[in-house]
C-alpha cells in the first residue's frame, strides 16, 4: 500500500511526539536555575557535575553494572546449553520446554518480583545480590534463548557432524564449530540481558534493599527529591548512553533494536 | 543406542539447567504465591491459616480496590486502543522500507532503550502546569488557564501510550508487511480509494499482528507500576501500587498475593480472548485460505 501525503504528515506528527518529551529533560538540564523551569534560562553545566560527583548515583550505577554484567552470564551459562538442546536435539516436551523459557515474558513482571521475595522470605535468605540476580536471569534468559536459537538455525548443522565424523568430541566440536558459528547470537543475547536487567525497575523494586540499590530505583528515588536541575541532567546522561547503545548495536554489531519488542 | 535415543538424552541434559532454574525460581515462587491468595488471610493483623476466599470477596467488594480494578482494566484498554490509532500509520510507513521505513523503525524503537524511569519523568515536565506542554498552549493562545494534566489518568494514559508503542507497531508492520502489495493494487484497480483500500483489505489481513499488539500493550498497561505512579500519584493508583502497598506499607502479603493473582488472571484471559478472537475472524473472512 502507498502512502499519501496526508498520512505521511501524520506520520511526521506522531514521530515527533515520540521524541518530544525526551528532549523536554536536555533542555532544561542546563538552565541556570536553582528548580526546574520550562524554557530554561540561562545555560550551565554545574547540573551535570553535581549529579557525576554523587556518591549515590555512582554506588547505584555500580549496583547495576555488576547486577546487569552477573545476570547476563549467568543467562548465558543456562541459555546457550538450553537453545543448543531445543534446536539441534529432540528433548522430550520440546514445545513446553519452549513454553516456559518463554513464559517470564507473559507473566506481569511486577507479579513474577512479589512471588521471588515471598519465596526468598520463606526461604530465610538474605542475600541480596544473589536474590536480584536469580530474579534477573528469569527475564535475561528469554532474550538468551530467542537470540542463541535464531544464530543456530541459520548456521549449518552439517559443519558440527562432519567435525564429530572426523573424530572430534562433543565438548571439541562446540569450542571448535558451534561456537564460532553461533557468536553473533551469543554476544546479542548478551548485549540484551545486560540491557533487560540494567533498565529492570519491577523485578528489583521487591528484591533490592538500601545497600544493593540499582540506579532505576535510585532514579524514581531521585524524582520526588531533587527539584533542581540535576534530575534532568542525570536523565539526559541516560539518554545519551541509550543512544550511544543503538548507535554500537545497529551500526557497528548489525544487532536489531526493534527485537526487543519481539 | 540409536542415534535418535541418543538425541533425546543428550537434548534432555542440555535443556535441563534452564528447565530447573525455572522451576525453583520462577514457576514454584509463582505456585505459591497463588496459593498463599487462598490459604491464608490478615485477620486485624495477624496471619491466619486455612482455606478461604476472603481475599478476593475484598478485593470485589470494597469500593476502594474495586475502583482500582476497573480502573487498571480501563487504561488498559484504553492505551491499547490508542496505541492501535497510532500504531497503523506508523506500520504502514514502516512497511514502505527505504530510509523512511528505517528512519520511522528507529525512532519508534529509540525510547525502549531509555529507561521508563526516565521517559516516565520526562512526560511529568511536558505536562505539569509550569511544563513545556502547557507554556507552548499558553504562548500560542491556545489555552489561557493551562490544564492540569499531571496526577490524572489522562498523564497515565499519554505516557503509557508512549512507553508501549513500540510493542504494537512492529508486530503490526509485520503482518502488514506479509501481505502481498497486489492484494492492494487489485482493489485499487478494481476502483477503491486509498481509504477503502485499507479499510478492507489492509485492516482485515493485519488482524493477528494487531491481536498481538493489542495484547501486550494491555498488559504491560496493566502491571506497569513505575509510570502510573509517577505520572498518576496517589490519585489514581494502578493495581501494581496497590500490590506494593498491600505487601511493603501495610504487610497484608495474603491480599497482594490475591491482587497479584488476579493481575494474572486478567493478562492472560485478554491475551487469550484477542488472540482466539483473531484466529477466529482471520478464518471467517479468508475462509481458511492461507490461514
Amino acid at each position: 500500500m502507498t502512502m499519501s501525503a496526508s498520512t505521511r504528515l501524520i506520520v511526521f506528527v506522531i514521530l515527533a511526539a515520540i521524541v518530544a518529551p525526551l528532549v523536554v529533560p536536555v533542555m532544561m538540564s542546563v538552565s541556570d536555575t536553582p528548580f526546574m523551569t520550562f524554557p530554561p534560562q540561562g545555560f550551565t553545566l554545574r547540573w551535570y557535575e553535581k549529579v557525576i560527583v554523587n556518591p549515590e548515583v555512582q554506588h547505584s550505577l555500580w549496583v547495576s553494572i555488576r547486577l546487569a554484567a552477573v545476570s547476563a552470564l549467568g543467562a548465558l551459562v543456562v541459555g546457550i546449553p538450553c537453545a543448543i538442546g531445543l534446536v539441534r536435539h529432540t528433548p522430550p516436551g520440546r514445545q513446553i520446554v519452549l513454553a516456559l523459557v518463554l513464559s517470564p515474558l507473559i507473566v506481569p513482571l511486577l507479579v513474577s518480583g512479589l512471588a521471588l521475595l515471598q519465596f526468598f522470605s520463606l526461604a530465610g535468605n538474605r542475600w541480596t545480590f544473589f536474590q536480584l540476580a536469580v530474579g534477573h536471569i528469569v527475564i535475561c534468559l528469554p532474550y538468551v534463548v530467542r537470540n542463541v536459537s535464531s544464530s543456530l538455525l541459520l548456521s549449518n548443522p552439517d559443519l558440527e557432524n562432519a567435525a564429530r565424523i572426523l573424530g572430534a568430541d562433543r565438548w571439541t566440536t562446540f569450542r571448535r564449530v558451534t561456537w564460532h558459528q553461533i557468536r553473533p547470537g551469543i554476544i546479542s543475547g548478551a548485549i540484551f540481558a545486560f540491557i533487560v536487567s540494567f533498565d529492570d525497575f519491577p523485578i528489583s523494586m521487591w528484591l533490592a534493599d538500601a545497600r544493593e540499590f540499582p540506579l532505576p530505583l535510585f532514579l524514581e528515588v531521585a524524582i520526588a527529591r531533587f527539584f533542581d536541575p540535576s534530575i534532568a541532567a542525570l536523565s539526559t546522561l541516560m539518554i545519551v548512553l541509550a543512544l550511544v547503545m543503538i548507535i554500537i548495536m545497529e551500526a557497528l554489531l548489525g544487532i536489531k533494536v526493534r527485537r526487543f519488542a519481539g | 543406542m540409536n542415534i535418535g535415543a541418543s538425541k533425546t538424552l543428550s537434548g534432555s541434559l542440555l535443556v535441563l539447567p534452564a528447565v530447573l532454574f525455572l522451576l525453583a525460581f520462577f514457576v514454584v515462587p509463582n505456585a505459591i504465591l497463588i496459593a498463599v491468595s487462598v490459604l491464608a488471610r490478615m485477620d486485624a493483623g495477624v496471619l491466619q491459616v486455612g482455606l478461604n476466599i476472603d481475599n478476593y470477596v475484598r478485593a470485589f467488594s470494597v469500593d476502594l480496590y474495586w475502583m482500582v480494578l476497573l480502573r487498571t482494566l480501563r487504561l488498559g484498554f484504553a492505551a491499547a486502543v490508542v496505541s492501535a490509532i497510532l500504531a497503523y500509520p506508523l506500520a504502514i510507513a514502516i512497511t514502505q522500507g527505504g530510509s523512511f521505513g528505517r528512519i520511522v523503525t528507529l525512532v519508534v524503537v529509540t525510547p525502549l532503550l531509555v529507561n521508563v524511569v526516565i521517559r516516565s519523568y520526562a512526560w511529568s515536565q511536558l505536562l505539569s502546569r509550569q511544563g513545556a506542554l502547557n507554556w507552548v498552549l499558553t504562548n500560542l493562545g491556545l489555552a489561557e488557564s493551562p490544564p492540569q494534566l499531571l496526577y490524572t489518568e489522562w498523564a497515565v494514559l499519554i505516557a503509557s501510550v508512549h512507553v508501549f508503542l513500540p510493542f504494537i507497531v512492529l508486530p503490526l508492520a509485520g503482518a502488514i508487511g506479509a501481505i502481498a502489495p497486489e492484494i492492494a493494487q487489485a482493489a485499487r484497480m478494481a476502483g477503491a480509494n486509498r481509504f477503502r483500500v485499507f479499510l478492507r483489505v489492509i485492516m482485515p489481513l493485519s488482524v493477528p499482528g494487531l491481536a498481538v499488539g493489542l495484547s501486550l500493550v494491555f498488559s504491560l498497561t496493566a502491571a506497569a507500576y513505575v509510570t502510573p505512579q509517577i505520572l498518576g500519584g496517589n490519585f489514581s493508583p494502578l493495581i501494581g501500587t496497590l500490590i506494593h502497598q498491600q505487601v511493603l506499607v501495610l504487610n497484608d502479603w495474603p491480599f497482594g498475593a490475591a491482587l497479584a493473582t488476579l493481575l494474572i488472571v486478567a493478562v492472560l484471559m485478554t491475551n487469550l480472548v484477542f488472540l482466539k478472537g483473531a484466529d477466529r475472524l482471520t478464518r471467517r473472512w479468508t475462509a481458511g485460505v492461507g490461514a
